[in-house]
């Protein structure tokens, strides 16, 4: 337990810098990173003024009594989506309302929901492939088209995951993944395998959801700023999609 | 007629597979995948029965999208977790993407060198089929927010709360 009020703030600051920078990182709504990290401080009777933008977050903490203010920046590190994450600090924002905990306790959280496993990378390659091969059906394709689409999102995502790994710009590592699935799907196409259908649903498993559906979100919410940025991120992931769909396209001549 | 309703509800089924592998894609936690895969069949059935109806796919994906959006804020009561985490996996298997794919095809053709006949033609589709993507992704966001919008409460858990009946 802190001695002071002024060490309280301090932790508390320290602490809500973390849970803003994960929360944005991990695909949350700027009203969200708002509402949970006011939440937590007014649990600990402090107030808290934030500066939310992509790529940083900046915060004021303070009591409404002494002069004394917790101000900070934290850059936000560029992990992908991850619900595990925004779903447990909802949790446990709402414990440390309930339950009075202590900054201590939010930081063993934290770690706790850092270390939650991922699902196995096999077990996100096929599942991923089906959802592929659904997206195929739902077009419209025949059961050959959907076991190409189902390869062509397996290797697709397979090379994208791999593209991140050698750390490449993830635009880039975008239009790889698409071009492998839409080169492979070709093929298939081409070879007179399967039709346009399992071409054209074969990248659709790249589809930036979290930033197009936090795009609308920041923007009917007043966070216009955030919205824009976020909505030109979507727009490039879906051009970078694009990109390698076209590269496919000149090369097969369709 | 039987085989076109055997088709609507066969679709369903994908709808649910479609959604599951984005739940998996964002690392949704493993209590709420089930959940995501009902959420994505019943707002994907409501989807393909109004256009089998004869409603615009337009309105249709609104209403699926819709109807996710408040089932959302219900499971996120019962699951404990935000309602985006039901929501935006849910949401995704109703995206356009072959009109989405059409409309860029259209452009490539647009580009090369076509008469001034065909040119007119393949504008209109490009038009028709890119206008068709985009407000279907608009009404797909729209349709995540509906309940917000209505309730007018940042969380989830408010609405609850401020009806006396308190959960942990």
């Amino acid at each position: 337990m802190p001695d002071s009020k002024e060490e309280l703030i301090d932790d508390v600051g320290h602490v809500l810098l973390e849970v803003g920078t994960l929360l944005m990182s991990s695909g949350a709504s700027t009203g969200r990173i708002r509402t949970t990290v006011t939440r937590i401080s007014e649990a600990f009777e402090l107030r808290t003024e934030l500066l939310i933008t992509q790529r940083a977050l900046t915060i004021s903490v303070n009591d409404n009594e002494s002069d004394h203010f917790f101000s900070s920046i934290k850059r936000t590190s560029p992990h992908g989506v991850n619900f595990k994450i925004v779903s447990g600090i909802s949790r446990m924002s709402w414990r440390v309302v309930e339950e009075k905990w202590t900054v201590d306790q939010i930081w063993k959280d934290l770690e706790r929901l850092k270390s939650l496993p991922h699902y196995p990378r096999i077990i996100i390659l096929t599942i991923v492939a089906l959802a592929g091969a659904s997206f195929c059906r739902l077009a419209g394709g025949s059961p050959i088209d959907l076991i190409i689409a189902f390869i062509a999102t397996f290797c697709g995502l397979w090379v994208r995951q791999e593209a991140h790994k050698l750390e490449f710009n993830p635009y880039l590592c975008v239009f790889f993944a698409s071009f492998t699935a839409a080169m492979l799907s070709g093929l298939a196409v081409k070879l007179g395998w399967g039709s346009d259908h399992a071409f054209a649903t074969s990248v659709l498993y790249l589809i930036p959801g979290v930033p197009l559906i936090n795009t609308f979100s920041d923007l009917i919410d007043g966070n216009i700023q955030n919205g824009i940025v976020r909505g030109i991120n979507g727009m490039l992931i879906s051009f970078s999609i694009a990109l390698g769909l076209l590269g496919a396209i000149l090369i097969y001549k369709f | 007629m039987d085989t076109e309703w055997l088709l609507i509800f066969e679709k369903t089924i994908w709808f649910g597979f479609a959604a599951i592998g984005f739940g998996i894609l964002f690392n949704v936690p493993t209590r709420t995948l089930l959940p995501i895969y009902l959420l994505a069949a019943v707002g994907g059935l409501t989807k393909v029965i109004l256009v089998h109806f004869g409603a615009g796919v337009i309105i249709a994906s609104l209403a699926g999208a819709s109807l996710i959006g408040i089932l959302s804020t219900v499971t996120a009561h019962n699951k404990h977790a935000p309602p985006l985490v039901f929501s935006i996996p849910a949401v995704i298997p109703m995206v356009p993407g072959i009109f989405a794919y059409k409309m860029m095809l259209g452009f490539i053709k647009l580009t090369g060198n076509t008469s001034a006949s065909d040119y007119s033609q393949i504008l209109f589709d490009t038009v028709n089929n890119g206008l068709k993507a985009l407000f279907i992704l608009m009404t797909l966001a729209v349709g995540v927010s509906i309940p917000f919008l209505l309730t007018r409460k940042a969380s989830a858990k408010e609405l609850k709360i401020k009806k006396g009946n308190k959960t942990t």
